[in-house]
C-alpha cells in the first residue's frame, strides 16, 4: 500500500428507509469484510473484504448473454451454483451482459463524497423522525480512517449517527477516530465462553470483552448510548449458560439496558448466491423462525439480573 | 358499399342471429307477457334497431312497430340503434354471455354501439325478459364461484365488533380548540353512541335498492306540463321548467324520518336508496331491472312496483332527452362522443352529472332561505324589464328555494305526526325537537347547533333531488359549524353539562354521517368495472387556514376527526388540509392516527402546495384560503366555484399507443389520430420527434374532449340547469345567469389526467434502450410491445431491472414525469369550457387506472397488455425498494403543473411488534417530510397485501375493510377482481 494511501472499504449496499436499525428512519451503509467469521453470518456476502459475484436463479430468465461474453467458460447450469468460481477471473462482463440482474457485482468502491450523495436527500426524513445514518456490515472499524471520514462527513452535516460493530478492533484508534463522531454503539456480545466464541465466531473473545469493558465506562462518562447486543442462535448463543454468562457480565459493568435479537432464519439462500456452502441449509432448527418462548426465557434470566432488554 | 356485395359473404352466423331474430320476434308477438312491455303509458315504443359485424358477415335487424316485431333483410338507413360487432365470435359471446359479461365485451370494444343507447338498453331490456331464466342462473353461478355470496348481517356484526382501537392522547391543544380537554378525545368509542353504532350495522348489512321516487314525481310534472314547450307549444325557459318540476317534487317527496335517528329527511324512500336519474344516465339501468338484484358486484334490489313505474312511466320519457342524446341530436353525432362511447381514451362525467362543486352553505346557515330569497328579491327589484333572461332566473331561483321550505315544513309535519305515535319520553322529545327544528331551518338562520346540522342535511337532499348524486362536496364543514357549537357551549355553565355537550355534538354528526349513506349513485353493471365501489364522494374537508390565514383547526375538526375514526365507512370522503406553517404537530399526529385506525382515510394535503398549485389563476387570497376538496381530492373555492373537477377520466396513455401506431388506437381499431410518424418506416431519427409525436396525439385527444365536454355543457344548458344551486353559488344572483351558464364567481372544468407514472417510465425505456444506449431498435420494441414482449423475456427483464423510472430517486426521470405534467397542463390550459373558465390538469385516477388499463395493449415499460395502470401518479412498485424514493420524487413534482390535484397512494404495512405510538410517528415522519418537501396531497393504505388475499377469499370477515383507490375510498369487498388485485400489487412498505 502506497504510503498515504487509506484502506477503503467495499461497499454491499446503502439501505434506506430502514425502521430496525436506531432510532427513527435511518440510512443503514453495509461494509464488506469481517474480522469475525460466525456460521450462522445473515450476510456471508459480507464476509470477504474482497468483490465477489454473486448469481441468483430466481430472476434468471435464462438468456445466455453471460455465457456468451465470458471468456473464460466459467458459467452453465450444470455447475453448482452456476458460476464456476474457480475459472471465473472476477472479470464481470457477464454482469454486464445480464438483463435481469441475476448476475451481480458483490461490493463496490464508493468515495465518502458518493456515499454522502446518496445519503444526503433522505436527510429530511431523518429530520422529521429523529433518524439518522447507521453503520453496519461486515465490520466498519476494519476501515478506520474511511469510516472515520464517513462520521465526520455526517457530523458536518448534523446528521445522527449509530456503528454497528462485532467489537474486535483496536481500542486506541477507536477513541481517536471513531468515538468522537458517534451517537450511539451497537456492541455485539455474542458469546461469553471463549473457546466457543472461537469455535463459532472464528476468533476468541477476550479483546472483544475488553474492548466493552473499556468502552462501557467511557461511555458511561460521556453519556454515549452503548448498547450491548446478543443474536439468538439456536443452541449456539441462546443456552441458558450463556445467557447467563453475558448477562453476569453485562451487570459486572453496571449496564441495565440490552438487546436480545430474535432468530431471524431468513439468510440460507444468500450463501448459495455467493457460492458458499450453507452447513445448515438442511438443518430445520436453523432454517425456522422459532417461536416467542426463547426470546421471553432469554428476557426472564437478563430481567432477573436487573437487564432491561 | 354495404349491401349487394356484402350479402354475398354472409355467414352461417347470420343464419343462427336471423333465426335468434325470428325466435325474439316470436315471443314478443304472440307472449303477451311479453308482448305488453312494447308499450308504456304513453303508447306503442316504435324503433329499429340492427346487428353486424364489421366486415359485413352478419347482418340483421327488427322494427318495433305498435306492438309488433318485426325481422328485416337488412338494416335500415338509419337505424335507431345498432350494435357493430368486431367478428363472429363476439356475436357468438352476445347470444351467450350473462349481461354483466356483456358490459364487459362492450368495453372491450369487441362490440361497438351506433345510436341511440336509450333504445340499446330497451333492446336488452327485452333480452332479458325473454332470456331471465337463464341469465339469472348464470349471474347466480358467478357469484357463487367468485365467493361473493354470504350472510351480510353477520359479517356486519363481525366487523364492527371486531375492530378494536388504540389511541392516543393529545400532546398539546390546538388555539383554535375551546372546548375539548383531549383533542383526540380518546376517552370516547363507538360504544357510547348506540344510535350511531345501530345505523352503522344497517349501513353494512343493507343491500341497496333502487328507489323511483325522483324520477317518477319529475316525469309526471313533465309530462303534465310540458319539456321543451308547454301545453299550448310554447317554448319552456329550462330555468324556470326545473324549478317548478324541482318544487313540485320538493312538496310532493315523502318526508321521511329515520326511526332513532337526530336528523330528519331522506334523499330516497328506501333504507339505502339509488336515486335514478334519467335526464342523465338513468336508463343505463333499464336493462337490469330483473337482473340486478342477482350481479355478483353491489346487486340492487329492484321492487315489482319500481320496475313497472321506471319502464311505463319514466324511461320511455326520456329515450331522447338526456344530455347524450341532446349532443346526439344537436351536434350531428361528433366523433368526439363516438370516442367516448368506446371507453379506452375517456370517460365523460358530464354524461352523468355537472356536480362535483360546493354551495355557500355558510350563508344558508346565516341568513336562511328567507334571507336569499330577501337577496333575489331585490336584485329582481333592481332589474330592468328588458333584462328577461336574468328576470327568469332570478324567479326560478326563488321558486326553488320554496320548494326546499315545502320539504322542510313537511318533515316538521311528519316529525309531529310521529310525536303522536311515540310512547316513548325521551324520543317522543327528540321528535318534538325535530319538529322545531325543521319547522324553523332552512328556512331562518340557524341559531343552534342542531339547527345547523339538520338545515345542512335538509340542503344537501335538494342538491341531489336536483342534480345527479356523483362528487357533490360538503366542504369545510368543521369551519361553518364551529360558530354554532361554539354559541351552544358557551351557554353552558357546568363542567358536566359541557362533556354531555361534547358527546351529543358526537353523536349528531355520527348520525350525520350516517345520513349520507341513505343514497348511493346509479352504478349500472358497466360501472362495476369503471368505478368500482364508488359512493357518491361526498367530501368533507377539515383544518387548513381561514379566509384570513389564521389556523382554521378548531374543536370541531377533532370531533369529525373521532368521527371518522369510529365509524371508519367510505362515505363521506373526508380530506384534511394541512397547513405547514399554521396547523400543530399534534393535529398532524391525529390525521395519521386516524388514517392508521380506519386504514385509509383522511386524504391528507399538503395546504400551501394546494394553493400554490392554482397560483396562475390569481385568486383573492380569502379566497383561496376558503378551498375545499370535491369528490376526490379536487380544490373548488368553497361557494363560489363551479369547477366541475371531475369532468372527464383522460387516459394519457391512449394518447401514447396513438403516438407508438403513427395515429391508430389498437383496442379501437380505429385510425383516429393526426399521422405523427411510422415507427418501422424509421420516421422518428430521435427521442424529442418520439416526444413530439406523443404531445401532438395528447394535444388532439385532448381537443375531442373538451369539444365533448363544452357539447354536453350546452346539454345541460338545456336539460337540466341548476336554479336550486345556482340561488346558493355566489356570483350567479348578481350575473343572473344559472351556474351551468357560468353565471358563479369562478368558472373552471376539471380533468384527470391518468398514466403518468406508466408513460414516465415508457418514455424513460424508449430515451434510454432506443436513442441514447442503441440496444434495441425502435421497431424492434414495438415488435415486442405488440406481442406483450412473449418472444423477450431477456428484454423485459433488461427493461424492468435496467431503466431508472419515476419514483426511483432518478432526476432524469422525475425531470420527465414534470415534463408530461406540464404538457397535458399546458395543453388544457388552453382550452375554454362553455362556461368561460380554463380546464384544469389533475393527476388522480378515481379507479380508471384499472379499467383504462384492463382496455390498453403492452407498453416499452414492461406492463404487460390489460394490466392496471399505477392509482393516479403513483410510481411503479418495482421502481424503488425504498418507500422515500417514491416519496421525494412525487413531493418534487411541480404544483403548478397540477392545479386540479393529485393522487399519490402508499401502501403501508406497520410492524406487529411496534408500539401505536411508535406506528403513529413513523407515519407522521413520512406525511411531514413529504410535505416539507412539497409534495401536495398523500393517501396511506395501512394494510398488507396478505391481508387483502385474505379478504378476497373470505369476504365475510372483511365487510368494513376500508382501501383508498385512488382519490375515493371503498369497501374491498365490493371491487371487481381487477381492482383488488391491483391493490394486492401495489408497493408495499413495512413500517
Amino acid at each position: 500500500m502506497a504510503k498515504n494511501e487509506m484502506k477503503t472499504p467495499l461497499i454491499l449496499e446503502i439501505k434506506g428507509n430502514s425502521l430496525d436499525d436506531g432510532p427513527g428512519i435511518r440510512s443503514v451503509v453495509f461494509y464488506k469484510g469481517c474480522p469475525l467469521s460466525c456460521v450462522w453470518c445473515h450476510n456471508p456476502e459480507s464476509k470477504k473484504s474482497s468483490v465477489e459475484i454473486a448469481f441468483d436463479g430466481k430472476v434468471c430468465v435464462n438468456c445466455g448473454a453471460c455465457r456468451d461474453v465470458c471468456p473464460e467458460k466459467a458459467l452453465s447450469p450444470d455447475n453448482k451454483y452456476y458460476i464456476d468460481r474457480s475459472r471465473c477471473n472476477l472479470c464481470f462482463l457477464c454482469v454486464d451482459a445480464c438483463p435481469s440482474g441475476a448476475l451481480d457485482k458483490v461490493g463496490k468502491k464508493m468515495s465518502v463524497e458518493n456515499i454522502m450523495k446518496k445519503i444526503l436527500p433522505d436527510k429530511p426524513f431523518f429530520d422529521t423522525s429523529g433518524g439518522g445514518v447507521t453503520l453496519s456490515g461486515g465490520e466498519p472499524t476494519l476501515y478506520m480512517e474511511f469510516t472515520s471520514q464517513i462520521l465526520r462527513a455526517l457530523k458536518q452535516h448534523n446528521i445522527h449517527t449509530l456503528l454497528e460493530t462485532c467489537g474486535l478492533f483496536d481500542m486506541k484508534r477507536f477513541m481517536d477516530m471513531l468515538y468522537p463522531y458517534l451517537d450511539i454503539i451497537y456492541f455485539d456480545i455474542k458469546i461469553i465462553d471463549s473457546m466457543a466464541h472461537e469455535k463459532y465466531c472464528g476468533v476468541s473473545n477476550e479483546k472483544i470483552l475488553d474492548n466493552f469493558m473499556q468502552l462501557s465506562k467511557k461511555a458511561a462518562n460521556d453519556g454515549k448510548i452503548l448498547l450491548p447486543r446478543t443474536p439468538l442462535i439456536p443452541d449456539m448463543t441462546d443456552s441458558e449458560s450463556n445467557i447467563r454468562g453475558i448477562a453476569a457480565f453485562l451487570k459486572s459493568l453496571n449496564i441495565t439496558e440490552a438487546a436480545l435479537l430474535a432468530y431471524n432464519p431468513l439468510w440460507h439462500e444468500k450463501s448459495d448466491k455467493v457460492g458458499v456452502d450453507d452447513p445448515y441449509k438442511n438443518v430445520k432448527i436453523m432454517t425456522s423462525f422459532r417461536d416467542n418462548t426463547v426470546l421471553e426465557r432469554c428476557k426472564a434470566i437478563f430481567a432477573d439480573t436487573g437487564i432491561n432488554s | 358499399m354495404q349491401t349487394s356485395q356484402q350479402s354475398a359473404q354472409k355467414s352461417f352466423m347470420n343464419t343462427l342471429a336471423g333465426l335468434f331474430f325470428k325466435f325474439f320476434a316470436f315471443n314478443f308477438n304472440t307472449r303477451p307477457s311479453l308482448n305488453k312491455y312494447l308499450k308504456c303509458d304513453d303508447g306503442w315504443i316504435n324503433f329499429t334497431f340492427g346487428i353486424k359485424t364489421e366486415n359485413g358477415s352478419v347482418e340483421q335487424a327488427m322494427a318495433f312497430e305498435n306492438g309488433k316485431v318485426r325481422v328485416l333483410n337488412n338494416i335500415p338507413e338509419k337505424p335507431d340503434a345498432q350494435l357493430i360487432f368486431a367478428d363472429e365470435d363476439a356475436v357468438k359471446d352476445a347470444a351467450t354471455l350473462p349481461p354483466n359479461r356483456l358490459m364487459l365485451a362492450l368495453m372491450e370494444n369487441r362490440i361497438v354501439t351506433r345510436g341511440n343507447l336509450g333504445y340499446l338498453q330497451l333492446i336488452n331490456f327485452y333480452l332479458s325478459l325473454l332470456l331471465k331464466h337463464i341469465h339469472i342462473a348464470k349471474l347466480k353461478k358467478e357469484t357463487k364461484t367468485e365467493k361473493r355470496k354470504y350472510d351480510s348481517a353477520k359479517a356486519a356484526k363481525n366487523s364492527i365488533e371486531g375492530r378494536s382501537l388504540r389511541q392516543l392522547k393529545a400532546a398539546a391543544v390546538d388555539p383554535g380548540v375551546k372546548f375539548l380537554p383531549d383533542p383526540y378525545l380518546a376517552e370516547y368509542s363507538l360504544n357510547d353512541f348506540p344510535r350511531v353504532k345501530d345505523f352503522l350495522d344497517i349501513h353494512l348489512k343493507t343491500r341497496a335498492a333502487i328507489c323511483h321516487e325522483r324520477p317518477e314525481l319529475l316525469t309526471r310534472y313533465y309530462r303534465e306540463n310540458g319539456f321543451e314547450t308547454d301545453k299550448n307549444g310554447k317554448a319552456l325557459v329550462p330555468e324556470l321548467r326545473q324549478a317548478q318540476a324541482f318544487k313540485y317534487l320538493m312538496e310532493n317527496k315523502i318526508p321521511l324520518i329515520r326511526k332513532n335517528d337526530l336528523i330528519a329527511g331522506t334523499n330516497t324512500t328506501k333504507e339505502i336508496g339509488v336515486i335514478i336519474y334519467p335526464d342523465a344516465h338513468g336508463t343505463m339501468i333499464w336493462p337490469e331491472l330483473i337482473t340486478a338484484p342477482y350481479r355478483p358486484l353491489n346487486p340492487y334490489d329492484v321492487d315489482p312496483e319500481t320496475m313497472d313505474v321506471l319502464h311505463n312511466k319514466v324511461f320511455p320519457f326520456w329515450i331522447g332527452r338526456n344530455f347524450r342524446e341532446w349532443v346526439r341530436d344537436h351536434k350531428g353525432y361528433p366523433t368526439c362522443q363516438k370516442l367516448d362511447e368506446r371507453f379506452a381514451a375517456c370517460f365523460l362525467w358530464k354524461t352523468v352529472a355537472l356536480s362535483h362543486t360546493i354551495l355557500n352553505y355558510p350563508e344558508i346557515l346565516k341568513l336562511g332561505t328567507n334571507g336569499i330569497i330577501a337577496k333575489i328579491d331585490k336584485e329582481l327589484s333592481e332589474t330592468p324589464k328588458s333584462e328577461q333572461q336574468k328576470l327568469d332566473t332570478l324567479r326560478a331561483m326563488k321558486i326553488s328555494l320554496e320548494g326546499i321550505n315545502a320539504y322542510a315544513k313537511n318533515l316538521s309535519g311528519e316529525a309531529e305526526r310521529l310525536v303522536r305515535q311515540e310512547t316513548e319520553p325521551v324520543r317522543k322529545n327528540e321528535l318534538l325537537h325535530l319538529a322545531g327544528i325543521c319547522g324553523r331551518v332552512p328556512q331562518n338562520p340557524c341559531t343552534t347547533f342542531d339547527e345547523a346540522v339538520n338545515a345542512m342535511w335538509i340542503m344537501w337532499i335538494g342538491v341531489h333531488m336536483e342534480n345527479t348524486n356523483a362528487g357533490f362536496s360538503l366542504g369545510r364543514l368543521d369551519q361553518w359549524l364551529q360558530p354554532y357549537f361554539t354559541a351552544d357551549m358557551e351557554k353552558l355553565k357546568n363542567e358536566r353539562d359541557k362533556q354531555q355537550y361534547i358527546k351529543h355534538a358526537i353523536e349528531l354528526i355520527g348520525c350525520f354521517y350516517m345520513r349520507c349513506t341513505d343514497h348511493l349513485p346509479l352504478i349500472p353493471d358497466i360501472g362495476n368495472y369503471l368505478f368500482g365501489g364508488s359512493s357518491s364522494d361526498q367530501a368533507i374537508t377539515l383544518g387548513g387556514v381561514t379566509p384570513e390565514g389564521e389556523d382554521a383547526v378548531n374543536d370541531m375538526t377533532y370531533i369529525f376527526l373521532k368521527v371518522t375514526e369510529m365509524l371508519s365507512i367510505r362515505d363521506p370522503n373526508v380530506n384534511a388540509r394541512y397547513n405547514r406553517s399554521k396547523n400543530s404537530t399534534a393535529y398532524l399526529k391525529r390525521l395519521c392516527e386516524v388514517n392508521l385506525n380506519t386504514t385509509a382515510t383522511p386524504s391528507i394535503h399538503n395546504d400551501e402546495a394546494v394553493m400554490a398549485s392554482l397560483a396562475e389563476f390569481n385568486y383573492p387570497a380569502e379566497h383561496l384560503r376558503d378551498w375545499s376538496a370535491t369528490g376526490c381530492v379536487e380544490p373548488t373555492l368553497s361557494g363560489r366555484h363551479i369547477g366541475h373537477t371531475n369532468c372527464m377520466m383522460f387516459n394519457m396513455v391512449a394518447a401514447f399507443e396513438m403516438a407508438l401506431n403513427n395515429g391508430r388506437h389498437p383496442l379501437m381499431r380505429w385510425d383516429l389520430g393526426p399521422k405523427t410518424g411510422d415507427i418501422k418506416a424509421g420516421d422518428f431519427k430521435d427521442y424529442e420527434s418520439f416526444f413530439n409525436a406523443f404531445a401532438t396525439q395528447l394535444r388532439f385527444l385532448a381537443d375531442q374532449t373538451c369539444e365533448y365536454n363544452n357539447f354536453l355543457g350546452e346539454a345541460h344548458q338545456a336539460i337540466r340547469p341548476t336554479p336550486f344551486i345556482s340561488a346558493l353559488i355566489e356570483g350567479s344572483l348578481k350575473s343572473g345567469k344559472d351556474v351551468t351558464k357560468g353565471g358563479a364567481l369562478y368558472n373552471s372544468s376539471g380533468t384527470a389526467c391518468i398514466g403518468l407514472a406508466d408513460i414516465t417510465d415508457s418514455l424513460m425505456v424508449i430515451k434510454k434502450l432506443v436513442f441514447e444506449e442503441k440496444k434495441i431498435a425502435f421497431g424492434q420494441l414495438l415488435d415486442a410491445v405488440n406481442t406483450n414482449f412473449k418472444n423477450d423475456p431477456a428484454l423485459l427483464a433488461l427493461i424492468k431491472n435496467k431503466i431508472t423510472l419515476f419514483g426511483s430517486g432518478n432526476e432524469e426521470a422525475l425531470a420527465t414525469a414534470n415534463r408530461v405534467t406540464k404538457l397535458a397542463h399546458d395543453i388544457f390550459i388552453e382550452h375554454t369550457n362553455y362556461r368561460g373558465g380554463k380546464y384544469t390538469a389533475g393527476f388522480w385516477s378515481m379507479s380508471n387506472h384499472v379499467a383504462f388499463g384492463t382496455l390498453t395493449g403492452a407498453l416499452p415499460s414492461g406492463r404487460l397488455a390489460g394490466k392496471a395502470f399505477t392509482p393516479g401518479l403513483t410510481p411503479e412498485p418495482h421502481a424503488s425498494k425504498s418507500i422515500l424514493d417514491n416519496i421525494r420524487d412525487v413531493a418534487k413534482l411541480k404544483p403548478e403543473n397540477m392545479n386540479n390535484n393529485i393522487a399519490f397512494n402508499v401502501k403501508v404495512v406497520p410492524s406487529a411488534e411496534e408500539s401505536h405510538q411508535k406506528t403513529v410517528d413513523n407515519i407522521y415522519s413520512y406525511v411531514k417530510t413529504y410535505s416539507d418537501l412539497g409534495g401536495m396531497q398523500i393517501q396511506l393504505n395501512v394494510v398488507s397485501s396478505k391481508t387483502l388475499r385474505d379478504a378476497m377469499e373470505h369476504p365475510e370477515n372483511y365487510q368494513n375493510l376500508l382501501v383508498r383507490i385512488s382519490g375515493y375510498n371503498a369497501y374491498f369487498v365490493t371491487l371487481n377482481r381487477d381492482m383488488q388485485i391491483e391493490l394486492i400489487e401495489r408497493a408495499e412498505f413495512g413500517i
